[in-house]
């Protein structure tokens, strides 16, 4: 067993872990965030993405002591005072939720892209979330509430 | 169709894109999957057999027990003593197949053993310790090997690997073959596929000593039926078993029949003190999750010279792997749609069902539609282009015309409306059809090699469940129906609680705005229970996320409850105000006197008065404003060989793709896609839309890129999505959907299905465009996936796809 702090959406975390203990199920069965998803076990669908020390990751690939230190967010930690982040709205906006299991994975590589990129064309957005399966919606919708996710983004700082 | 007079009071929300906010909890990470609930459990994971055929010996499972934190080992023997098998509804062989394997394996994957630990690591640690002795037999893989003399045998009892067997013929098929100038035909093969949903099955099951019964939490995407096999396996009433079906994240088919898992789980849940808990692993899921069965279709058309195609006969042979449970299904389902959009007068269907030792196979999204219209559209294509006729003009000659309907098809599916010619047309114009044939000459000169391809299809839904039973006779279950309650709360608020569930199609949004527009109040007054809960749950046999029954059978048990919670509330107020029924009006969740506005009542005064003021209610009435309805589609038609129809509602499509085919690198490209697809009336046409691109998604992956493929050992080889491929979001194009309204004149909305257009109609449409693309180089495409591996060996040698 080893000992891990870490700071996720904000709080911090102090627990005891099996060195084998992935970091998804550290976050789902541990910290009790069942916001990350498992889909594939094999890091190709991107149902698991959380943000470690800012980078999108796929937490079903890491071992929970690799974050020891860390500064984790994940899909629980992007509302502000109750309102929903941009990417969210725009996710609702455009009906790029279907059955809602990708969509925390979607929604944070999507915030990760606008991080970088203020105003992603379209192929910039579809290169993005090519690290994320939805089975669903076919993606379209979900690129045009990444890219409505942009104009919100940019009304909001402006 | 009900008059919209007599359903509606408003007109506000019904047919618009209202957001789903009913389900923001996805978007926040709140969604509540099995794996979320919060239980105290027990972790189960499954032995599997390595196998793909053999002698199930001795199972050792000492080792594991030994284990410290191991609960519990039961084997697979063990399992099948202390329940009853498996129920087959098609076929008509003997063959008795029970949860997990007993004598022998039939498949590699098949569950021999199922242990108990206190983790989920544990647990996959214990497993690994249980050693199974097996002796190999000769395996059988592919249809034709299963169909030799000397083949080995799947089920011995059946003493052939043919479970299901049958001809039906309808129309006078001779005639129609006699007066043909020529016969077009073809042997298509579709591969294994699957749509995968992103949620793996996942279930809990927990026993109580005390009251000697179980709940179950489940994924489960067909509740009702479960709830039957799953009582008849156990051996216990009904009133002995409790099943909830939390969030599910995504279904396709993949989820109906997940009970066999969901059996074992119980039987191991009675050994222990806790919920145990199965959450499948993907390897598991691909392994052996079920798949839809990869199929040989022999298709020939009588045809005239002026393309008129005069009867069709086909023989249908399913690979169904090792399921009985839905072995056949395929075969039949077919009926739905075998002549497609066109008027064809006579058919002939030789069915086969056939077992191997692949995986169990389940109804996947369309299910056996997708390979009937990819075969009957490839050949309308390929019958063209031997006519040197166009392909849309071979299609405008044999469409069931939009003054035809409805239509009844010659085995008696009746499509109640559509204008197919309409569809094409607009996606001609959509696609720039004019030009596109000058463009790809052009083209080729330069040596790129695009191609345009046509696919008209129908898309049935609300399935007739009782042809299952076509050639097995005495049907279980038929014809199809759904429950609701409906309840006005102290508030005069609504709240829904529904017989089925949903994959992620976004009901409780489609039943606010009807009830919204039925009640004259905003769909934010409206709730619905998304879980089921069987001991609350107004569920029927039938219930289920399948078929596209939503549209039509859930939603007509809301409105048909919503109609009663409407008339009480009228009876009330009627009371109350002392304005007779026929006077009063409803706005903005109030009742009103048309002829004198100031009697007026809010539905919370309504319901204060059905709930609290109840002395203030007529003499005899019933108080309290909860109403359940259950409702049935009534156009079924009795199982029967002759006359029968296999599904309700007859959406349509029209896909038009252009493709560009790398010859270099056997790449294909998506240059243009069109979708034109008339679902009748649209509740929602943001979901109307998601669905109609996501389930063509569903296509372009079967076409381009997905296949479980096994060795000639019958192992299968791709079991993650790093070699058994989805679709992303690089490599599509941007779907331009167009929307038809033919309304549906037996569903109470005038709705059809919309779920698996895509999935049906897309295959033909990209098969076409490729064997157009590739017409230089005389290639053919006659199977599925066409991968650029198979591109390239055809451009170079066998001149096949």
């Amino acid at each position: 067993m080893h000992k891990i702090s870490v700071k996720i959406n904000g709080n911090a975390y102090e627990e005891e872990v099996e060195s084998r203990l992935l970091l998804v199920h550290f976050l789902r069965d541990k910290v009790n965030l069942k916001g990350t998803h498992v889909g594939c076990d094999t890091g190709n669908c991107g149902a698991c993405t959380v943000f470690l020390n800012g980078k999108p990751i796929k937490s079903c690939n890491m071992l929970a002591v690799q974050a020891d230190g860390a500064e984790l967010t994940t899909i629980e930690g992007l509302e502000r005072d109750g309102a929903l982040h941009p990417v969210q709205e725009a996710f609702l906006d455009k009906f790029a939720i279907q059955c809602g299991y990708c969509t925390p994975g979607m929604v944070l590589s999507a915030l990760a892209l606008l991080q970088s990129n203020r105003r992603p064309n379209e192929e910039e957005i579809r290169e993005a979330i090519e690290g994320n399966i939805c089975m669903c919606t076919g993606y379209q919708q979900i690129v045009d509430a990444v890219a409505h996710a942009a104009d919100l983004m940019g009304q909001s700082r402006s | 169709m009900l008059n919209f007079d007599e359903i509606f009071v408003t007109r506000n929300w019904f047919g618009k894109p209202v957001r789903r906010d009913k389900d923001a909890r996805f978007v926040r990470g709140e969604g509540s999957y099995t794996d979320d609930l919060p239980m105290d459990c027990l972790y189960a994971a499954f032995v599997r057999s390595p196998y793909p055929h053999a002698r199930l010996g001795n199972i050792d499972t000492s080792k594991a027990a030994a284990l410290k934190g191991v609960r519990a080992v039961v084997t697979g023997p063990e399992v099948a003593a202390a329940t009853k098998p498996v129920g087959a509804r098609a076929i008509t062989r003997p063959a008795v197949q029970h949860v997990m394997a007993t004598k022998k394996v039939r498949y590699v994957g098949e569950p021999v053993a199922i242990v108990v630990a206190n983790d989920r690591y544990l647990v996959e640690d214990a497993a690994e310790l249980i050693e199974v002795d097996y002796e190999p037999l000769r395996v059988v893989v592919e249809i034709d090997d299963a169909m030799k003399k000397d083949a080995p045998l799947v089920f011995d009892e059946a003493e052939t690997n043919v479970l299901l067997h049958d001809t039906l013929t309808h129309g006078d098929i001779e005639q129609a073959f006699r007066d043909a100038d020529f016969v077009m035909q073809e042997q298509f093969r579709v591969q294994r596929f699957s749509s995968t949903p992103l949620e793996n099955w996942a279930m809990i099951a927990k026993y109580e000593k005390s009251t000697d019964s179980y709940t179950v939490w489940a994924n489960d995407q067909q509740p009702g039926r479960s709830i039957v096999n799953l009582c008849n396996a156990l051996g216990i009433p009904a009133n002995r078993l409790r099943l909830i079906v939390p969030d599910s994240g995504g279904g396709f088919g993949i989820k109906l029949a997940i009970w066999p898992y969901m059996v074992s789980l119980c039987v191991v849940a009675r050994k222990v003190d806790k919920p145990v808990k199965w959450i499948q692993t993907r390897r598991e899921h691909l392994l052996a999750g079920t798949h839809t069965p990869d199929c040989i279709l022999d298709l020939e058309l009588a045809m005239k010279k002026d393309g008129q195609v005069l009867g069709l006969r086909m023989r249908d042979r399913q690979n169904d792997g090792s399921f009985v449970h839905t072995a056949g299904i395929y075969n039949l389902i077919k009926f739905a749609n075998i002549v497609g959009c066109y008027n064809i007068k006579a058919t002939q269907a030789e069915m086969m069902s056939i077992v191997t030792n692949k995986a169990p196979t389940v109804q996947n999204r369309g299910v056996g539609k997708p390979a009937m219209m990819f075969s009957l559209e490839r050949l309308m294509h390929r019958a063209a282009v031997q006519l040197g006729m166009d392909p849309a003009e071979i299609r405008f000659r044999n469409f069931i015309q939009p003054e035809q309907m409805p239509h009844t098809t010659p085995s008696g599916e009746i499509y109640e409306s559509g204008n197919y010619p309409e569809c094409l047309r607009i996606a001609l114009e959509q696609i720039g059809y004019k030009d596109l044939k000058a463009q790809q000459e052009t083209l080729r000169k330069q040596g790129t090699y695009i191609g345009i391809g046509l696919s008209a299809s129908i898309e049935p839904g609300t399935s007739n469940l009782g042809y299952y039973y076509t050639s097995r006779g005495t049907p279980e279950y038929m014809g199809n129906a759904e429950g609701a309650i409906v309840s006005m709360d102290y508030d005069g608020n609504i709240n829904v609680l529904l017989g089925s569930v949903e994959e992620g199609q976004g009901h409780a949004t489609s039943v606010s705005q009807v009830i919204a527009d039925m009640l004259a109040i905003t769909p934010d007054r409206v709730t619905m229970n998304q879980q089921l809960d069987s001991v609350m749950s107004p569920f029927m046999g039938h219930s289920g996320c399948y078929s596209n029954r939503f549209n039509d059978v859930e939603m007509g048990a809301v409105i048909m409850a919503t109609k009663k919670i409407r008339d009480k509330v009228l009876k009330i107020a009627s009371h109350r105000l002392g304005v007779p029924v026929a006077d009063l009006r409803f706005r903005d969740g109030t009742v009103y006197s048309e002829k004198d506005a100031g009697k007026t009542l809010t539905f919370k005064e309504v319901a204060t008065l059905a709930y609290k003021q109840v002395l203030l209610l007529p003499v005899g009435f019933e108080p309290g404003l909860k109403e359940v309805a259950f409702y049935k589609n009534d156009i079924a038609k009795l199982p029967n060989k002759t006359d029968f129809n296999v599904q309700m509602t007859h959406a349509n499509s029209l896909h038009a793709t252009v493709v560009e085919v790398d010859p270099a690198t056997g790449m294909i490209r998506f240059r243009k896609y069109v979708i034109v697809h008339d679902c009748g009336r649209q509740i929602n046409p943001g979901i109307v839309e998601g669905m109609s691109i996501g389930s063509t998604v569903h296509g372009v992956g079967t076409v381009l890129l997905e296949e479980f493929i096994y060795d000639e050992n019958g192992q299968i080889l791709t079991t993650s999505f790093v070699d058994y491929m989805k679709p992303l979001a690089v490599g599509l194009p941007r779907f331009e959907v167009s929307h038809m309204e033919s309304p549906c004149t037996t569903s109470l909305l005038g709705t059809k299905a919309v779920g698996e257009g895509g999935a049906i109609g897309s295959l033909a449409a990209i098969g076409n465009a490729v064997e157009d693309a590739l017409t230089p180089f005389g290639v053919k495409v006659t199977s599925l996936p066409i991968t650029p591996e198979k591109v390239l060996r055809a451009i170079r040698e066998t001149k096949v796809i």
